[in-house]
Order: C-alpha cells, then structure tokens, then sequence
C-alpha cells in the first residue's frame, strides 16, 4: 500500500515537473518577442465615445511604432471604474476625461490618479438643432429666438410644450435647470445613453423635421450632420453647472462652460520612468484631427489600428514634437 | 428566475373556476375607486417632504467616501487585505484560463472541448460544441470569446462552489430556505449597476470584479435547484435508508446526492445561462472579451456589437445544449451503467484523451499556435467577418431610414402605445394623491393574496416613498404594468399555441433562448430608430426579456391539464376550439396566473436597460449613479426597484388558502 502510494507521488511529481517545464518554455518563448527594454507595457483605457478611440489608437501606434512599447487596451467604463482602474495601477493612462467624476479629489489628493493636463481639445457642450431650421426660424440662433416658439418642437411625448432631448446620463449636464431658469416651455425628455440619443434626433434629422437637443464637440457626428449650437446666455459670476445640487434654477441660467479634455495617468505610471509617459504628456492634437479619425473609424467603419497609422503618416510633424525630449 | 418557476409549477386544479376569477370585481372596483381619486385631487397630494429621509442620499455618499479612503490608506485594515487576496487569486486563475485555452491553439481548444462534450454529453451535443467554435472563428472573434469563456469558467466554478453547498443545506433546512431565500430574491433583483461601484471599490477592476458581479446574479439559481433537488428526493427512500440505520451524512453521501444528480447538473445549466447574461456588464469593469466589444461597438460600430451579441447567444445556446445532454445521460434512473458498458467508457475515455492531446500537439508542432482565424490579414475569416457585418450594416441602414415602409407602420404603432397607454397611466399614477395608490395597491394585495402579503406591499410602498423617491418609481410602476399586460397577452397567446402545436413550440424554443441571452442593448438600439419616441423601446425590451418565461408556463400549465377532464369534453362532442378555450384554458389558470407574478418580475429586471434607452424613471437613476460617482442616487433607486419588485410580487403571488379555495 505505501509502496504504491510512493510510485504514484512519484509520478505525479515527474507529470508535474514536466508541465511546470513546458510552461516555462512557452512563457519564454512567448515573451521573447520584440519588446523593448525600455519602454515595456502600457495600459491605455479606450472608453465608449469614439473621439477616445482615436485618441487611444493614435498614441498607441506612435508608442508601439517609435518607442517599441507593447500597448494594450482596455475598456473600462467611464468614472469611478476609470478612476479606480488606475489608482490601483490596472491601467495606465485615460486620454480624455471630462471632469465629471465627484469623488475625483479623492483619487488626486494622495497622488494615486495624476492630471497631466490638457489634450488639446476644448469639449463644448451646449443645444443643438439642425441648421435646416434657421432657413425657416432664423431667430432659433439664440436661446431667445426660442421663447414662444417651444410649440415648434412638440412631440407625442412632450403634449403642448416642446421636446428638448437630454443627453447621456454619464455626461455632464444641466438642461432641466436651464429651462427653468430661461422661463422655456420645454419638457426635458430622457433620451437615455448616447446611441439612444442620436437614434432620436438622427431619425427627426432624416425627416427634416424640429428638434433641440443636448450635443457637444468633439464629435465624429458632426461631421456627417450639419448642427448649430444655440447661443445661451454668457457665462456670469457664480454660475452654476451641477443641477444635482439644486437650488434657484436662476443660478443655472448661462451656458456650459468650455472643458480642456484631460490627461489622466495612473500614479505607479508616472514614477515607472517609463519613455511612454512623456509622449502623453506631449500629446496634443485639435478637435479637427480626433474627428478626422473619428470618422475613418465610426463613419466608415475602418479598424481603429488602420485609421490610426493613416492619420500618423499624414501628420508627422505633430507627431515629432509628441516625441522629442 | 425562470429557474423556479420551472419547478414551482403548481399541479393541475380540477375546477371550473380559477381562484382569482370572483376577485376581479373587487379589483376593478378598488382601481375605480382609485381613478375617483385621482379625478378629484390630481397632483394635489404628492409624497410629503416630511415624511422622506433625505439625507440618505448624502449618508450613503459619505459611506463611499469612507470605504475608498480606508481603500487607499497607508494603513490599510486585514479586511482589504482578505479582498486584495480574493481579487489576485480570482485574476490570476481567470489569467491562467485565459492563457491555457489560448495556449491550446483554436484547434486544439475546439478539438478538446468537442471530444469533452462528446465523452459525456454523445454526438448531438458534440456537434452543436463543435459548430459553436467555428462560428467564433467564422464571426472573427475568436481571442474575444475565449476571453469570455474562461471568464464564465471562472465564475460558474465558483458561484457552484459557494451555491451548492448552500442548496445543500436549504434543502435539507426549512428554517435556512426560509431565511436565505428573500437574499435570494434581492440578489437577483437588485440591478447590477447598482453593485458595480461597491465591487470596484474592493476587488478593482479585472477579471476578478467581473466574476465577483456575475457570481452575485448566478449564485440564486445555484442553491435553488440545489434545494429543490435534495426535497425532490422521495420520502420514502430517505426514510428506508434512515432507518437501515444510515447516518444523516451518509443520507447525504449515497442517497440524496446521487439521486438529485440529475438536478444538480441542471443547476450547473441555469448557472451558465445566468451567468452569460452578465457578459455586457462585466465588460464594463474589466471583464473583456466579448462584453467589450458589445459596449466599445455600441458607440462607434453597431453592427460589431451585434455580431458580439449573438456570439454570446451562440456560446450561451452551446453551453446550455451540451450540459443538458449531459444532465440526461448522467441521470441514473434513465441509464444503467454494466460492468462491460463501464469498461467501454474507460476505454472511449482514453481514446478521447489521446485524440485530444494528439491535436494540441500536432497543432502546436505545426505552428498554428501563432495564427489565430480573426487575425490572418486577407485570410477567409477576415473576409467572412466583413461579409457579415456588412449585411448586419444594410439590415441598420434599413432600420435607420425614416422613409421606409417598415417606419410608416411601427412609428404610429410606438406613438399609439405611449399617447394612449403610457402616458394616461403615468399621470394617473404620479397624479393620484399618494396615500389612495398605497391605499389601493395594499387592499389589492389583500384581495389576491392576503394579509402577510398586503402588510408586506404596505411596508416596501411607503419605503419607496421614504427614500424619497416616490414620483419616479410611481412612473417606473406605469412603465413595468403596461410592459407587463403586453408581456401576458404574447405570452399567454404564443404559450396556448405552443401547447397545442408540436410545431410552435420546436419554433419558439430556440427564438426564447436568443430574446433572454442577446444582450437588450444589442437589439433594443435598433428599435430606437423604428419607434422614435422614449419609454416605448424600454418596454419593448422587457416585453422581449420576460414573455419567453409566460410562455413556457403557460405551455407547460396547458399540457398538464389532467386527460381525464380533456376526453371528457371530448366524449360531449366539444369542439377542438371548445376544449381549449372551456376545459384547457380556464384549468391552467393558476399557471397563467404565475406566468403573471413571473412575468413583472423579469420586467422588473429590465427596468435598467429601459433607463439607458429613454425610459428615465428609476432605472436611469440607477444608470447615471454608477459613471457620476453618485453612489447614494444609485443605490436608493436600486433599492426602489427591489421594493417595487416585492410589493409587486406579493400583489399577485395569491396565496395557498385562495388557491385552496379554488380547489373546492
């Protein structure tokens, strides 16, 4: 009996040893490619709009093409999970952040998230309407022009008053405290995550029928639709932007302010001396170069990689200072 | 939660009166007396700011702030330490699996699990395995689904591991069952936006937060089937065992396990499915694999998303096929295993087992081990993947195009249901002065079910309203009631059928497993562009999630209806029509009735999904918590949900006693 139970340890030991020694030599041959001493992994979190897309795929191929790093991507959604991500050091570097996760001081604060600062990009947010409308109502120009004239933009849903579609819930808005502050008789209707959003207006779009909605720029659709932003009242002295935090609709009452798209990279990343992180604090590109991706990959449906490298070689002269010491 | 009522189906009645037929007078008379109300004082009693606490909201933000600094503190507590051990040991064996069945080559992996399923599931199950592979290969996502494969090994193994036992005892326990069976319920209620944060915060993302949400949603079935499988065991055999002198371990050991083995390898089948049903959601924190490429798809390339969407129908409907099989052949009271029949198995095993390995290796030596199907630029799969999404493309294209003649019919259709449905009851809802809908709701309560339910139904309306979130889940109630009377009428209507017709029900089995595992993003976006106006494709999206449920109660109900009372009818020369719509239908009433509860459940389900389609109400509450940061707004419209899902659960649960009654 113990003889037995000795051969059979025994073999389990000689299996064994030959499955740990298998595995090493394909973990060897496997990580024996061209990675770069230098530059190694990096993480970059691609999140769900496409203008991230661009920017992830861009950088990833200036990284893997002149630092030789190897670039993986993830797709993490957007807030807490981004933030989270990379304050534990799963991913690298988020390209574009609009500012609007609340517990974002947290995760500055002890220095595990870091702002590198700007992109490039100034995110607009405001209403938009088709410009077909302003051949007809010239005066929807400004939010002015629209008072009296909400009826125009009634649907089944919004009965008398006017349908103003709202945006995707994880962006930063304040459209129902804005009606109410401007005196407008519009309902706000929740159109629900982006693609539900453009689905509604695109399908009133193709119509050339009303419609008002929540939209911003950079935005590969723009590019396939002709949209004006309505001009709201101009930013004034303790203007509010958070309806969450409720109050007078009063203090609502001017227009979204302009955001600079962030660079957000990981606090392990930066102390890693990785040659990677001073390309993305370099990087830096205009609203005209991410929608001219953009369109290559969500217009017409080229792979991200491909777009990426055609961009690239069009634009070396960008990408040099991304690179240069 | 189809899994319970599978089981749950109560045993045909023989009466000419369902139960619930005599209190529907009283059901419409309280609801007229609701709508008096409401004529009387619209709008003029909305939910008192004195009675709502609300400063929850803050109180849990505030917990969240705690929970992430003690998160990130120098000094971090043992507890996060428990939790960082869970998390890399749950990553590193979803890694492992991730790189062994890629290790395998596609070859090699199709092979081995073809040759697995063919050992013990036989050559049908085998087939449909093997054709599953190719067509991950064929749709070009091949890295994807393996991802998400190994993610799903992952988290059934583990939501087993924990669910098993658990059934074991509950199956044995009346006071466990009892106690663990609301949990239970909130955790297949609760909706997963809910939790994400909270798991985030603990495991961080990966493989391992992933796991960790879909055990949560996969564990209740695992201990329910579990449960019902040990009390299935018959009396009469533990007793004979017992006092042959068996030892309550050894009851368990050679008598009650292998009995409900059947049953047990059922609950590995509802495991996976509800574990699939997950895929999209993981994605979101980490999971990979094709749950990304539904989410990243959805923004930038629809058509990829839904290629995405049905790779997972196609792993979920291979995955349920082969353990199903499995399930069967394994059963000892069908098949009886001979010490020859035995030798034959070992002998098939290691022919098995040497193919196997032989093709791994063959493959690995001929070095397809570099070369995977989506990644040969030029290659045949490349092009087969672009065939089809191009396809998917012009069938969007088609959708997309408001001059179409398919738009002329359903945006009037979408425009009817929210102007003459919606609409009017959300206002009656909203509008009814509070105390009358709390009023009404528990006195219908009371009427169909009975007391415990309708002191049950009281409590959950007035914390609904206590948290403050009264208007909005009065406008979700109005979204779930309308989507549940659709869900009833096609459920009912295509249940009938299908029991009548051998036909119907071949046809539907397999258009339910793709309506309840294609993720609703996938299909309900579509649906956006045909009916443009919100809430409608939200309800469209619970209708198509919960009456593949009705239907399957209601066939089952129809079918049990006892043959005796059938030829009667028969012998008086009734008339086919006559049997169904006299004898058949009126006897399956209790079924039809749990088809209802079941179907408002699974609406109820959904209810997020609406929220991130246009339907606001409580589930884009929940939905904008999760990517703002808004913990506290997440978490108490989720809890919202969960209260709304129980009062409406004990509304129309019935009870034994009504049921009884009906019986004489």
């Amino acid at each position: 009996m113990r003889d037995r139970f000795g051969t059979r340890r025994a073999r389990f030991a000689a299996v064994a040893l030959a499955a740990v020694a298998a595995l090493v030599v394909s973990a060897s041959a496997l990580s024996g490619g061209a990675r770069s001493a230098a530059c190694g992994n990096v993480v970059l979190n691609e999140n769900a709009w496409a203008g991230s897309t661009s920017n992830v795929y861009v950088v990833k191929y200036v990284l893997e093409k002149n630092l030789g790093c190897k670039v993986k991507v993830t797709n993490i959604t957007e807030g807490q999970p981004n933030f989270q991500a990379m304050a534990d050091g799963k991913i690298d570097a988020v390209l574009e952040d609009w500012q609007n996760l609340a517990s974002f001081p947290q995760y500055t604060k002890n220095k595990s998230v870091i702002n590198l600062g700007g992109n490039g990009i100034t995110g607009v947010i405001g209403w938009y309407i088709p410009r077909y409308l302003l051949q007809q109502y010239p005066q929807f120009k400004t939010w002015k022009g629209l008072k009296g004239k909400e009826s125009v933009f009634k649907s089944p849903e919004s009965g008398s008053q006017g349908m103003f579609l709202g945006g995707d819930p994880s962006y930063v808005q304040k459209d129902k405290a804005l009606i109410a502050g401007l005196g407008l008789n519009f309902k706000h209707v929740v159109a629900g995550a982006e693609p539900a959003q453009v689905a509604r207006w695109s399908q009133l779009y193709k119509q050339k029928k009303p419609v008002i909605f929540y939209w911003y720029d950079p935005q590969y659709l723009n590019a396939q639709y002709d949209l004006v932003r309505v001009q709201l009242p101009a930013r004034f002295k303790g203007c509010q932007d958070d309806e969450k935090k409720g109050g007078d609709p009063k203090k609502y009452a001017c227009e979204y302010p302009s955001y600079r798209l962030d660079k957000i990279i990981s606090g392990k990343f930066a102390k890693s001396g990785s040659p990677a992180v001073s390309v993305i604090r370099k990087f830096k590109w205009t609203s005209a170069d991410q929608n001219a991706v953009a369109n290559l990959i969500a217009g017409k449906k080229m792979k991200p990689d491909k777009a990426a490298e055609q961009w690239v070689k069009a634009n070396q002269a960008k990408v040099k200072q991304w690179l240069a010491k | 939660m189809s899994v319970a009522t599978d089981v749950t189906t109560v045993a045909p009645v023989v009466s000419h009166r369902p139960w619930w037929r005599g209190r529907l007078v009283q059901v419409a008379a309280i609801v007229g007396l609701m709508v008096i109300a409401y004529r009387a004082f619209e709008l003029e009693y909305p939910w008192p700011g004195s009675l709502a606490w609300n400063g929850l909201s803050a109180e849990l933000d505030s917990f969240q702030s705690w929970l992430l600094d003690q998160r990130s503190a120098e000094d971090r507590s043992i507890v996060f330490a428990v939790f960082d051990g869970f998390a890399t040991f749950v990553d590193d064996l979803v890694t492992w699996l991730t790189d062994g069945i890629l290790w395998l080559t596609w070859l090699g992996a199709a092979a081995v699990g073809t040759l697995v399923v063919l050992r013990f599931g036989g050559l049908r199950a085998a087939a449909i395995i093997l054709a599953s592979f190719a067509s991950f290969a064929a749709l070009g996502l091949w890295e994807a689904s393996m991802q998400t494969l190994a993610l799903m090994l992952a988290a059934v193994g583990l939501s087993l591991l924990v669910g098993v036992p658990l059934g074991i005892v509950a199956g044995r326990s009346d006071r466990f069952q009892r106690a663990i069976s609301p949990v239970l319920d909130a955790m297949q209620i609760v909706p997963a936006f809910a939790y994400l944060m909270p798991v985030v915060i603990l495991f961080s993302v990966g493989p391992a937060a992933a796991v960790v949400s879909t055990m949560i949603y996969a564990i209740p079935p695992a201990v329910r089937i579990t449960s019902l499988g040990i009390r299935g065991v018959s009396l009469n055999t533990v007793e004979a065992a017992a006092s042959m002198g068996s030892t309550r371990r050894q009851l368990l050991g050679k008598v009650q396990l292998p009995l409900a083995r059947r049953m047990l390898l059922l609950g590995v089948n509802q495991t996976i499915l509800f574990a699939l049903s997950m895929v999209v959601i993981a994605g979101l924190i980490g999971g990979g694999g094709l749950g990304a490429v539904v989410t990243s798809g959805l923004y930038s390339n629809p058509a990829l998303a839904i290629l995405g969407g049905f790779a997972i129908v196609i792993m979920a409907m291979a995955l349920d096929r082969s353990t199903e099989a499995i399930a069967n052949r394994t059963d000892p009271t069908k098949r009886h295993v001979d010490s020859t029949m035995r030798r034959t198995l070992r002998l098939q095993t290691v022919g098995i087992a040497g193919a196997g390995i032989a093709i791994v290796a063959g493959a690995k030596l001929a070095g397809i081990a570099d070369i995977y199907p989506d990644e040969t630029t030029g290659g045949t799969v490349v092009t087969a993947q672009e065939w089809l999404l191009a396809q998917i493309q012009k069938v969007l294209d088609y959708v997309q195009d408001p001059t179409s003649w398919v738009f002329g019919i359903t945006e009037p259709v979408g425009n009817f249901l929210l102007t003459e449905a919606l609409l009017p009851l959300q206002e009656f809802l909203v509008g009814t002065p509070w105390f009358v809908t709390v009023g009404g709701l528990t006195l219908i309560a009371f009427v169909i079910s009975g007391l415990r339910p309708a002191a049950m139904t009281f409590l959950m309306l007035v914390s609904i309203g206590v948290m403050g979130v009264w208007p909005l889940a009065m406008d979700t109630l109005s979204q779930v009631l309308v989507a549940t009377v659709l869900t009833v009428l096609i459920g009912v209507t295509l249940g009938v059928w299908a029991a009548e017709s051998r036909t119907v029900s071949k046809v539907l089995r397999p258009v339910n497993d793709v309506l309840q595992t294609l993720p609703q993003l996938v299909y309900i976006i579509p649906f956006i562009y045909l009916m443009p106006v919100s809430i409608v494709p939200g309800i469209i999206a619970g209708v198509l999630y919960a009456f593949p449920v009705v239907t399957r109660l209601v066939e089952r109900g129809v079918r049990d209806v006892a043959p005796e009372a059938v030829e009667a009818a028969g012998a008086f020369g009734a008339t086919r029509r006559q049997i169904l719509t006299k004898v058949k239908v009126p006897l399956a009433g209790d079924a039809i009735m749990l088809g209802v509860n079941q179907g408002i459940v699974m609406v109820l389900a959904v209810v997020v999904i609406g929220g991130l389609v246009g339907s606001g109400g409580l589930g884009y509450e929940v939905a904008q918590g999760l990517v703002r940061g808004q913990f506290g707004q997440g978490v108490i419209a989720s809890l919202a949900i969960l209260a709304l899902g129980i009062a409406l659960d004990r509304v129309t649960q019935g009870t034994r006693r009504a049921r009884r009654e009906g019986i004489g």
